[in-house]
């Protein structure tokens, strides 16, 4: 186990949104290269709108990730991003969303959301890796909403913190995704890959 | 293609859930008969079994409650049957009055009970150690820790019950039962027909003079199944440092990655317990003569622990024995966590702490579902009662009550508490009291409780939420549904006969989404008095989406006439509704259409969806 380079990577978002089939398509992607891939999920209560997290290790026992332990962190929502920071070692590679999806307090106006440029501030005190895109807005482009967590795993893939690249993904989605939804994701994926270029 | 889960060959390797790799393993153990009830985290094994079955080789169900559960999992193991019965750790609370004698009856067909424990309280109401149970009860306790043993250890712990008669604790954690990883897979065959009970009364009937001899032969099966702990390849120790390392379950996984992050497994004598239950004493033994000092690294109580102790100090080993005193007893483990005490007993300097501040941002609490029907039933019963009535919870999506604007949630013990601990709490001070149980819970433990209160002559209100699924662990069905994922229910059970048959002469059934008839209806009811019985009755949304295949046909939405008064966001906090200028509005995305937002305010309107 330990001639694997360990990379732990800590996911989260907002229950409804798809992290759980991101972080099952990415484990996939893991395992598909031979590597010694874990992976967990919590959720439950937080399937009614709360914070869902999940995590994949690569070349890890556990399935879990510690403060201060995530080698990087993907935020499918940023405030989400913002609020999972204290679990990203110093240093660490961040790929978030730009685009909020309003908690109830804040959508009843009883509460205000971070600016985004609150949140990149926050994430840069912490690393000065970090990418952010629309991630909603591209899924819409690449053909469904969801696909946009395809393609924020498409830009972590480009990033080049992990053992394998972008078409270790590709690969993961024609053998793993129903052929209906494949070629939204293959889209999604440029797409992706694209946004960190840009 | 078939579900690779029942394929008869091995061989493959699949990424699986650690509930998913249990299906696999009691497969593969050559499983006849599998009985649940649904709960985090064990949801999805009785789940994934119910969605194989067409095709599979046993006999599944999702029983009324965990006792009925493990009462036809006894049966069909006496039977000769290969048995698995599934529930969360509280679950195994309501089975203990059936699982305490079943031990000393035996499983002669073999039977393993997955306890799914919770430590952190990911989604439970407490976190306790089910491994207590096992010592209490007389059950031998695998501790898988990875997806590869949830697997082989369902497999085998079939096996091994099978073998000794004797029921076995399957007691895994949040996360192993939530973890993905590889699985490779080994033949499942099929497992042929059942070989039938065979009658033997002193064996099997426990009137006391042969519930004495019972006790001893189950001591008996106990020590043999001591010396297959001995024997087992799922306990190892490894290294040969000085600090010994004990450890079971998922704190497995946290100590392997501490001491490779930490480049320290040359300096520990590692002691891992897959089969942890009964101890192998000598192999105990051997492992503290080895070392100079222990830590036992388990989450929750100092089960290990104190069984190391013992031992110790029977055999007069005078040797420090730390767990408890240095990990904490609550909540959940980290790497980080576990290293840094093994770093402590190695005099290390700890694992520099991370300094990125914890951001203070406004929650996100899970919330009840756009179109849920029980915002309806919350939101007219605080109109009729307020803060007159106590509200009594349950257990389910609609404890979700408790947050505001709703607050109809004041207290909450168990699965079917609702109506009797508020019937307990009316005759004790006369206080008006409304409760509030889902159409599952009624059938898990409702029922008795009804019965209580109209015995006993209790002046509640009990209010019965019928969304058609047991909606918070996943839509599994219940005596009441009238449609599954795989098909119809053939004998849908009609919740207002049945709270008629137990007594109860008043019952309202309403709609919550109208909100007349359900205020009229709250409104009558709060003036009678003894037990009075409202359903409202109406689908979970996203159930009725996939299963009934319906989608409201219409959405709200906002008149320009809004004059920002906000009562609609104030008093319903419907997820699809939010401020936006001086307005409300409606998210036509998130919206499912139940228009209980039009009956509250005139300024929201209908209009056909996607308009």
């Amino acid at each position: 186990m330990s001639d694997v380079k360990k990379v732990r990577i800590f996911m989260t978002g907002v229950g409804g949104q798809g992290t759980l089939t991101a972080t099952t398509l990415l484990a996939q992607t893991v395992l598909a290269q031979g590597l010694p891939v874990t992976s967990g999920e919590i959720h439950g209560m937080a399937q009614r709108g709360g914070v869902v997290e999940s995590t994949v290790l690569i070349g890890c026992k556990s399935p879990k990730i510690g403060l201060g332990e995530a080698d990087i962190l993907i935020g499918f929502e940023p405030m989400e991003t913002m609020r999972a920071l204290p679990y990203l070692k110093q240093g660490g590679l961040v790929v978030s969303s730009i685009e909020f999806m309003p908690p109830l307090a804040v959508a009843m106006g009883k509460q205000e959301c971070p600016a985004i440029d609150d949140i990149k501030k926050a994430v840069s005190a912490c690393t000065d890796k970090a990418y952010y895109m629309a991630n909603q807005t591209i899924g819409l482009e690449a053909g469904a909403v969801q696909s946009g967590n395809v393609a924020m795993l498409g830009a972590v893939c480009a990033a080049g913190d992990l053992p394998f690249g972008p078409e270790a993904l590709e690969a993961a989605i024609k053998a793993n995704l129903p052929e209906k939804i494949q070629a939204v994701n293959l889209k999604a994926l440029e797409l992706g890959v694209a946004a960190l270029n840009a | 293609m078939a579900n690779p889960l029942l394929n008869e060959k091995g061989g493959d390797t699949h990424l699986l859930l650690g509930n998913e790799a249990i299906v696999r393993g009691a497969l593969e153990g050559g499983l006849q008969v599998a009985t649940c009830y649904p709960g985090t985290p064990s949801s999805e094994v009785p789940d994934t079994l119910y969605k194989l079955s067409p095709g599979g080789k046993y006999y599944f169900e999702y029983s009324v409650n965990e006792k009925v559960a493990l009462e036809v999992a006894a049966g069909a193991t006496l039977a000769g049957a290969a048995t698995l019965c599934t529930m969360k750790h509280v679950g195994v609370n309501v089975a203990a009055d059936p699982l305490f004698t079943l031990c000393y009856v035996g499983a002669p067909g073999g039977l393993v009970l997955l306890s799914a424990d919770d430590p952190g309280c990911h989604s439970s109401q407490n976190e306790q150690d089910n491994r207590i149970y096992a010592r209490s009860a007389g059950m031998p306790v695998f501790e898988p820790s990875t997806a590869q043993e949830a697997k082989d250890m369902a497999r085998d712990g079939l096996k091994l019950s099978r073998k000794h008669g004797q029921p076995l604790l399957l007691r895994t954690t949040t996360r192993v039962n939530h973890l993905r990883g590889p699985v490779e897979f080994g033949p499942a065959p099929d497992p042929g027909k059942v070989e039938g009970f065979k009658r033997n009364p002193s064996k099997y009937v426990p009137i006391p003079a042969f519930a004495r001899p019972m006790h001893l032969a189950l001591m008996e099966r106990m020590e043999a199944l001591r010396e297959e702990a001995e024997n087992s390849e799922y306990n190892t120790v490894t290294g040969s440092g000085k600090l010994g390392i004990a450890c079971s379950g998922i704190s497995r996984a946290y100590v392997a990655d501490a001491l490779d992050n930490a480049g320290l497994a040359d300096k520990v004598t590692l002691f891992e317990l897959g089969f942890s239950y009964p101890l192998p004493e000598k192999k105990c033994l051997d492992f503290i003569k080895s070392v100079d000092k222990v830590l036992v690294v388990e989450e929750l109580e100092p089960v290990l622990e104190n069984d190391l102790r013992v031992l110790a100090q029977k055999n007069k080993l005078d040797i420090e024995i730390l767990g408890k005193d240095v990990l904490p007893r609550h909540g959940e483990f980290t790497v980080t966590l576990v290293e840094n005490a093994i770093r402590e007993q190695l005099g290390e300097a700890p694992v520099a702490a991370c300094d990125c501040p914890l951001p203070e941002l406004p929650m996100r609490p899970p919330n009840l579902c756009a179109g849920c029907p029980h915002r309806g039933t919350y939101f007219a019963a605080r109109k009729v009662f307020g803060d007159d009535a106590v509200y009594s919870s349950d257990i389910g999506c609609y404890t979700l009550g408790i947050l505001p604007p709703l607050q109809t949630a004041d207290f909450l013990i168990c699965m079917g508490s609702s109506i009797s601990a508020g019937g307990g709490v009316a005759q004790a001070s006369g206080q008006t009291v409304v409760a509030f149980i889902g159409d599952s819970t009624y059938f898990h433990s409702g029922l008795t409780g009804v019965a209580n209160a109209v015995f006993n002559s209790h002046d509640v209100l009990l209010v019965i939420l019928d969304n058609r699924t047991t909606a918070m662990t996943g839509h599994q069905p219940n005596p009441g549904v009238d449609k599954t994922v795989i098909g119809e229910n053939d004998h849908p059970l009609d919740i207002e006969a049945s709270v008629r048959g137990l007594g109860v002469t008043e019952v309202r059934t309403v709609n919550p989404f109208n909100q007349k008839k359900t205020l009229a209806a709250f409104e009558e009811l709060k003036a009678l008095k003894g037990v009075r019985v409202l359903i409202a009755k109406e689908p979970c949304p996203l159930y009725s989406r996939r299963v009934y295949k319906k989608v409201a046909p219409q959405v709200a939405y906002v008149a320009d006439s809004c004059a920002g008064r906000f009562d609609c966001l104030d008093k319903l906090a419907c997820p699809a509704m939010f401020k936006e200028g001086g307005k409300a509005a409606v998210n036509p995305i998130l919206c499912n259409g139940c228009m209980l937002c039009l009956q509250v305010c005139g300024h929201i309107k209908a209009k056909k969806r996607g308009s």
